[in-house]
């Protein structure tokens, strides 16, 4: 016997087993008692694991709420799950109609999408035409199209800083304008938010191209803080495209030094020489042909387009309107996520497209191309008069000339001659006759073609 | 042509043996016709079919569904406003309260206060526990008492919470204030005030009252007497009564020590703190010796002396609504060493609010 054949205590085991597995009493014994153990568990946790629930049904302007029930499940649409649609808007007429379009296009169901919007500063009638807008959607004849509950709020900030690019997108105007921006925005979300919003997305109006399933695309992560790669259309000049969101970022060595050195109040903006912070950008990390479902883990983001569990803002996460670790607004919105031990994440490869505003450099090269344009059609003009002027005004014979010089090489040119043999073998014998009747006067010149021998 | 017509007989007499020689090929050509060319519309990524949330989950009906459509409403912020004339101007007023624990001295002492109540709306946070349970139920009825009353007396708007994030179980007195748990403590308690303001606030509020579940006894004019300031945030001076067993009398002591005015040994303390430490007040451990409000009182002073703080305590502290939709919360994670309520006074600060407290000016917290 080899140690091989040693019975150990699993194969004992195993032996026993089966020997309780030929026994069909001793099966069903064990199924029972495997029912019974799992159903009294079952019980038990309903009886003791529910927590109270008051009936306010009856009772006037009283409300009850279980703010588990609304936590933000990765398939909210399936669950019924409210998602609080917060666009903030100042002079944002003309960028509506697209706005609507892509609103009306979304896939999430729209009766679970409150919308929220805040009117701020505008000198158009963004307001006129909001309402009107709403209007046309929330009284469309297929009812699915319809959102649920609407609210627009009108607040002015104040505006020290205009809205061109170039007043908005300048090095110096980013720290007020940002601790704006974060008022308008927290404004905007604290009047709205309800106890039963599960989801809150964050909405620029102007973003020309976005997937319809833009919601489910970010909530199906089940993060708590998802933002989308942000991309721009440029002309063909200036290169086709060009990353436009560059507010989501990686914290890095270098920045959280530059943090260092700057007061209380200084608020670091990303994309200006001034502050280097050698951070890694969301948008650069693009892949065309990347996975889309990537994740890249954030500190700062951009508020293009952000979705995020309401419960992050319930529990206090905001846009901070202060310099917050030296950011403002959803930069610091990031950062102070990830202080609260939320998730903030970005998807490189997921792209939505930012309208194209030319700044005024660029305003100034188009300038520039459209006075060029003009100023060749205009010389272009001269050259034709002058030129007949000048066709007008001489006899042009150079064709003539031309022609005819052609004409004369054509026979001359000695390289197109063939070899002639001439026979002067003869010559010698030739015998001269004097002409006769009125040419007999006339001689011969003296020539003898031997003569040069 | 003999060959053929026998071959055709052949192949007839095939197909009659054996029909599914010929049916078979035909039914997968359809099959496959019917795979490639009848879906009509390319499926979406994600289904759309509506999950149960679990057998024991219950429908919400205060959910606002089929609205009509042109159901939009409309706010004018701009004309929001928060003046200490605030009973003339018929501004709202939020009282808000974290609820471990219902006391009826509590409740009767709110329905004590003066202030026109369809201006007046409450919200209560309970924590995820059995202690939790109690006050729910106890709150459930007093609420149910009020609100199905005389409509005069009724508040004009009612909001419970359940904390979705799960408690400290309930804990000692001694335990409670042990300086190890304060930091999870108070936390949790932020988080909890934070959801609880940031779910009842609504477009209309001007003011916010935190009212604490634990205090019993307040003037009755509580709320004009602190508007009439006219400050962002103003905080009043939270004592206790007691049996003085030396004394053999009843008598008064400070409660609350979290209304104070920042020292320069404060500051010291926090420089030279790790980033995720937090001071916090009424521990020997960390002598800050900041001025406290607690400790200013006088019995005999104006009842409206005014003094600039820097933290406050959250037992009877009236803010105005602007402040929180501008963004100040309370940090749940050391934001400038503090937490909490001192947290709260700070990021107000960092947005350019100033905070007051009223050091003769008393509510009374409850003792165990």
């Amino acid at each position: 016997m080899g140690p091989y054949y040693k019975p150990s205590p699993q194969n004992e085991f195993l032996n026993k087993l089966r020997s309780i597995a030929q026994n069909k009493y001793s099966i069903s014994i064990i199924g029972i008692v495997i029912t019974i153990v799992l159903l009294t568990n079952f019980i038990i946790q309903i009886v003791l694991g529910q927590l109270y629930i008051p009936n306010f049904s009856s009772v006037p302007n009283t409300d009850f709420f279980d703010l588990r029930s609304f936590e933000g499940l990765p398939d909210g649409w399936q669950h019924e799950e409210r998602v609080l649609f917060c666009v903030p808007l100042r002079d944002a007429a003309a960028h509506l109609p697209m706005f609507f379009g892509h609103m009306k296009n979304l896939s999430y169901p729209h009766n679970l999408i409150d919308l929220s919007f805040l009117v701020s500063d505008s000198t158009d009638d963004t307001m006129g035409v909001l309402k009107t807008h709403l209007k046309e959607i929330q009284n469309d004849p297929i009812k699915s199209n319809r959102f649920g509950e609407i609210e627009i709020f009108e607040k002015d900030f104040g505006q020290a800083i205009g809205q061109g690019f170039s007043d908005r997108h300048g090095f110096e105007a980013q720290g007020p304008r940002r601790k704006l921006m974060a008022r308008a925005r927290n404004w905007l979300w604290t009047v709205s938010i309800k106890p039963y919003h599960s989801w809150v997305y964050w909405r620029d109006a102007d973003v020309e191209t976005v997937p319809k399933t833009i919601i489910e695309d970010l909530m199906h992560h089940g993060k708590d803080v998802i933002v989308p790669n942000v991309w721009r259309p440029l002309p063909d000049w200036l290169g086709n495209q060009q990353p436009y969101d560059l507010n989501s970022w990686q914290e890095s060595e270098g920045g959280l030094q530059l943090a260092k050195t700057l007061g209380e109040d200084a608020v670091i903006v990303e994309g200006y020489v001034e502050y280097a912070t050698w951070r890694p950008h969301l948008a650069y990390l693009r892949d065309p042909y990347g996975d889309e479902e990537v994740e890249m883990d954030l500190d700062g983001i951009g508020g293009v387009s952000i979705l995020s569990r309401a419960k992050v803002f319930r529990s206090g996460a905001n846009f901070p309107a202060f310099s917050f670790e030296k950011h403002a607004e959803t930069e610091a919105f990031g950062k102070l996520c990830k202080r609260m031990g939320y998730s903030v994440v970005g998807l490189p490869h997921y792209v939505i497209w930012h309208i194209y505003e030319p700044s005024s450099d660029d305003l100034k090269h188009m300038e520039w191309m459209a006075k060029e344009e003009a100023r060749q059609i205009e010389e272009s003009k001269l050259k034709q008069f002058y030129d007949k002027v000048w066709s007008e005004g001489f006899e042009d014979v150079r064709d003539d000339w031309e022609n005819d010089r052609i004409n004369i090489f054509k026979n001359t040119d000695t390289n197109k001659l063939k070899n002639v043999k001439v026979d002067w073998s003869d010559s010698d014998n030739f015998q001269y006759k004097p002409p006769l009747g009125k040419d007999k006067d006339k001689v011969l010149a003296a020539f003898d073609p031997q003569e040069g021998k | 042509m003999k060959a053929a017509s026998l071959n055709r007989n052949n192949f007839i007499r095939q197909i009659r043996r054996r029909p599914l020689t010929l049916l078979g090929p035909l039914f997968l050509i359809v099959l496959t016709y019917w795979f490639f060319f009848t879906s009509s519309k390319p499926t979406s990524k994600y289904s759309y079919k509506t999950k149960k949330n679990g057998f024991f989950s219950r429908q919400h009906d205060v959910i606002p569904r089929n609205l009509p459509g042109d159901h939009i409403a409309h706010y004018d912020l701009n004309k929001l406003a928060s003046t200490p004339m605030a009973v003339y101007n018929k501004e709202k007023v939020l009282i808000l309260s974290p609820m471990s624990k219902f006391y009826n001295e509590y409740w009767s002492n709110l329905l004590r206060l003066t202030y026109p109540r369809e201006l007046l709306e409450l919200g209560f946070i309970v924590p995820r526990n059995k202690d939790g349970d109690l006050a729910l139920k106890k709150l459930e009825k007093a609420i149910k008492q009020i609100q199905t009353g005389k409509k005069e007396n009724r508040f004009s708007k009612i909001t419970i919470l359940r904390q979705d994030t799960e408690s400290l179980d309930n804990q000692q007195e001694k335990h409670r204030h042990a300086l190890k748990v304060q930091k999870e403590r108070r936390a949790a308690m932020a988080s909890a005030r934070n959801s609880l303001v940031f779910s009842a606030l609504g477009p209309y509020t001007s003011w916010v009252l935190w009212l604490d579940a634990d205090i019993i006894e307040s003037p009755p004019t509580l709320i004009q007497d602190l508007v009439s300031h006219d400050k962002p945030i103003i905080s009043a001076n939270c004592y206790q009564r007691y049996f003085d067993e030396e004394k053999k009398q009843d008598s008064i002591r400070p409660y609350d020590f979290n209304n104070w005015v920042e020292s320069e040994e404060g500051l010291k303390i926090a420089e030279n703190m790790a980033d995720d430490e937090i001071i916090v007040e009424g521990y020997a451990e960390i002598a800050t010796y900041r001025p406290l409000m607690a400790h200013f009182y006088d019995a005999n002073g104006d009842k409206n002396t005014e003094m600039e703080l820097d933290g406050v305590g959250g037992a009877a502290v009236l803010v105005k609504a602007d402040v929180h939709r501008d963004g100040a919360m309370f940090p749940p994670f050391p934001f400038y060493h503090l937490i909490e309520t001192e947290g709260f006074a700070k990021m107000a600060k960092r947005l350019g609010y100033q905070v007051f407290g009223l050091p003769n000016y008393l509510v009374y917290h409850y003792n165990e």
